[in-house]
């Protein structure tokens, strides 16, 4: 579980800042160290991924795959008519 | 393509807060974003602005990351060491699983025992779980690596157009599903002769007890104390003293297979996956690992969280199906039973204790999924409308998610109390229509844990792929023979 490679880009904080007891948390530096970058609420909300282009495959895949969704939905909504005119 | 949002005008929390991460990332003036994790070490703003900057919920989030770092570098054993980080980074994986044995999940389980006996389900309840870790891995990667939950991220890479879609799935599902929760929860305090109306309410009280500590930490770790108890259908098991030979041999060759209508079968079938993948499992487990500010370095844990919770929660299965096969080997007819009817049907065989205990399992398994596909909910909306969306954020600050989470715990739980409501149309359909919805769900989770940009050396290997693969085709052929037997009953039997 422990992946201390040395590749890391992880916050610091686990090598410098870390002292026993309970931690200053009013010190704005200690929280930025404990975090990613994009963790920080203020940062993260300030930047977006952008729109993915898609393929022909993929749009062809996702449309597909809706209609199968709103075909079920059918097929569910008689599946169930079914089923209560049985139980009755 | 990663890029800045337009946030509609140069105000100076904005400029501040880009700033920040440029300097993080050490590209400032650059119009790129930040790398996936880039160290914060090199924070160039000034303590003013930082403090100005930081909110309650990052300050929670670093707390917890505090104690990780601590439990990092402690002077124990490296035994001790691990138990410690792995009891402080668990949570998400084992809610998540726990939280789909819910009520509808261990009806389906309970009917696959009652009708079908010891044989080919109990395996089959082993792959599902099997392919619920598969999926389920996937969205810690992307949490941890991304930071932003499904929904968001959803919309984000593929448009308001797809991500309508998704979003509507999930709401959908997980509106009909909560109202199954709180049928459990009614059926299961019925068996003591607890009114409909205070077993009900006392579900909400403890929903709402959940979330007003404020803090993320302790919801996870009350929301898990509850959900350990779905270990309840365990000794339940045991007093149905089950042939044990039998467990053995129907889990080693999948038999004796079950006989019968083939479209019962397949109804079954497909309700016991839907009991084990479903969208809203992505949404909520994608978001829980963002909200504990789990990062790349925590997805070993991750993975580990992930296989204890689909463990436990194929043993709890296994359990309730066990529990349940006396009533095969009487040959009591439970097609229309609901959760305290299994229990009351169940007392001959194992006690009034046993059958106490599965009704409280039926009754733990509902108040837990009402807990957590609540909050999944929540959190999808406030990822979508950009509000906040932490269980680290005090009411005030985060209030339309809140709103969101108490609000569909209300109308649901209202719904239950309705007279004449049809709760039998909704038991009947959720947890298929949850299979149903999964493959658009798992096509957006296999395009967001492939994009390079996105994940960066997260991205899926050519094993997980294949696997994530399998399950969607699995889960598409299922439903294609639940259409067919549907529309020419009479081609299975049915």
């Amino acid at each position: 579980m422990e992946q201390n490679d040395a590749n890391s880009k992880e916050p610091k904080a686990d090598a410098a800042n870390v002292r026993p007891g309970r931690p200053d948390l009013k010190d704005p530096r200690l929280v930025l160290s404990l975090l990613e970058a994009d963790q920080v609420v203020a940062a993260k909300s300030q930047s977006r991924f952008g729109r993915r282009p898609f393929s022909f495959g993929v749009s062809a895949a996702l449309w597909g795959l809706r209609i199968y969704v709103l075909f079920m939905m059918v097929i569910v909504v008689i599946s169930v008519i079914h089923a209560v005119h049985s139980a009755h | 393509m990663i890029e800045f949002e337009d946030s509609g005008g140069d105000s100076e929390r904005a400029a501040d807060a880009r700033d920040l991460t440029m300097s993080w990332s050490g590209q400032r003036g650059s119009a790129e974003r930040p790398p996936a994790h880039p160290t914060t070490e090199t924070a160039a703003a000034s303590e003013r602005d930082l403090t100005g900057l930081l909110t309650h919920e990052d300050i929670d989030r670093a707390r917890d990351r505090y104690q990780v770092a601590r439990a990092r570098r402690t002077g124990h054993s490296k035994a001790l060491a691990n138990l410690r980080l792995l009891w402080l980074l668990v949570g998400p994986g084992i809610l998540v699983f726990l939280g789909e044995n819910d009520a509808p999940s261990m009806l389906s389980y309970s009917a696959d025992g009652a009708r079908y006996g010891i044989g080919f389900f109990l395996p089959f309840v082993v792959l599902t779980f099997m392919m619920g870790f598969v999926v389920q891995e996937m969205t810690v990667r992307l949490g941890a690596v991304t930071h932003r939950g499904h929904a968001e991220l959803i919309f984000d890479r593929f448009g308001r157009f797809w991500g309508l879609f998704a979003m509507g799935d999930l709401v959908l599902g997980n509106f009909l599903t909560l109202v199954t929760e709180f049928i459990g929860v009614r059926a299961g305090l019925g068996f003591f002769g607890i009114r409909p109306s205070v077993a009900v309410g006392g579900a909400l009280v403890i929903v709402l007890g959940a979330i007003t500590t404020g803090r993320y930490w302790t919801w996870e770790r009350i929301t898990l104390s509850l959900a350990i108890f779905n270990a309840l259908f365990i000794p339940a098991a045991i007093l149905a003293r089950p042939d044990w030979h039998a467990v053995g041999h129907a889990m080693l060759t999948w038999s004796p297979l079950p006989h019968g209508s083939h479209y019962d079968i397949l109804v079954l079938l497909l309700a016991t996956m839907g009991a084990t993948v479903t969208p809203w499992m992505l949404f909520f487990q994608q978001s829980a690992v963002v909200d504990k500010g789990m990062q790349p370095r925590d997805i070993g844990a991750g993975r580990l969280d992930t296989a204890i919770g689909a463990a436990l929660a194929a043993v709890f299965a296994i359990a309730t199906i066990l529990a349940t096969v006396p009533l095969f080997r009487h040959g009591i007819n439970s097609a229309a039973f609901q959760g305290a009817e299994f229990a009351q049907a169940l007392e001959p065989w194992i006690g009034h204790a046993g059958a106490a205990l599965f009704a409280l399992g039926i009754f733990e398994a509902g108040i837990v999924a009402a807990i957590t596909i609540s909050t999944s909910s929540a959190y999808a909306f406030g990822e979508v409308f950009g509000t906040g969306h932490s269980l680290n954020r005090p009411l005030r600050e985060a209030w339309p998610f809140y709103l969101t989470l108490i609000g569909s715990a209300f109308i649901a739980a209202g719904l239950v109390l309705i007279p004449r409501f049809p709760l039998e149309f909704v038991v009947l359909t959720v947890n298929v229509i949850a299979v149903l919805a999964m493959p658009p769900a798992l096509a957006f989770l296999l395009l967001l844990v492939n994009d390079r940009e996105v994940m960066g050396e997260h991205v899926n290997g050519i094993w997980a792929n294949a696997a994530g693969i399998g399950v969607t085709v699995l889960l598409i052929c299922a439903g294609i023979g639940f259409a067919v037997a549907t529309i020419f009953p009479k081609l299975l039997g049915g």
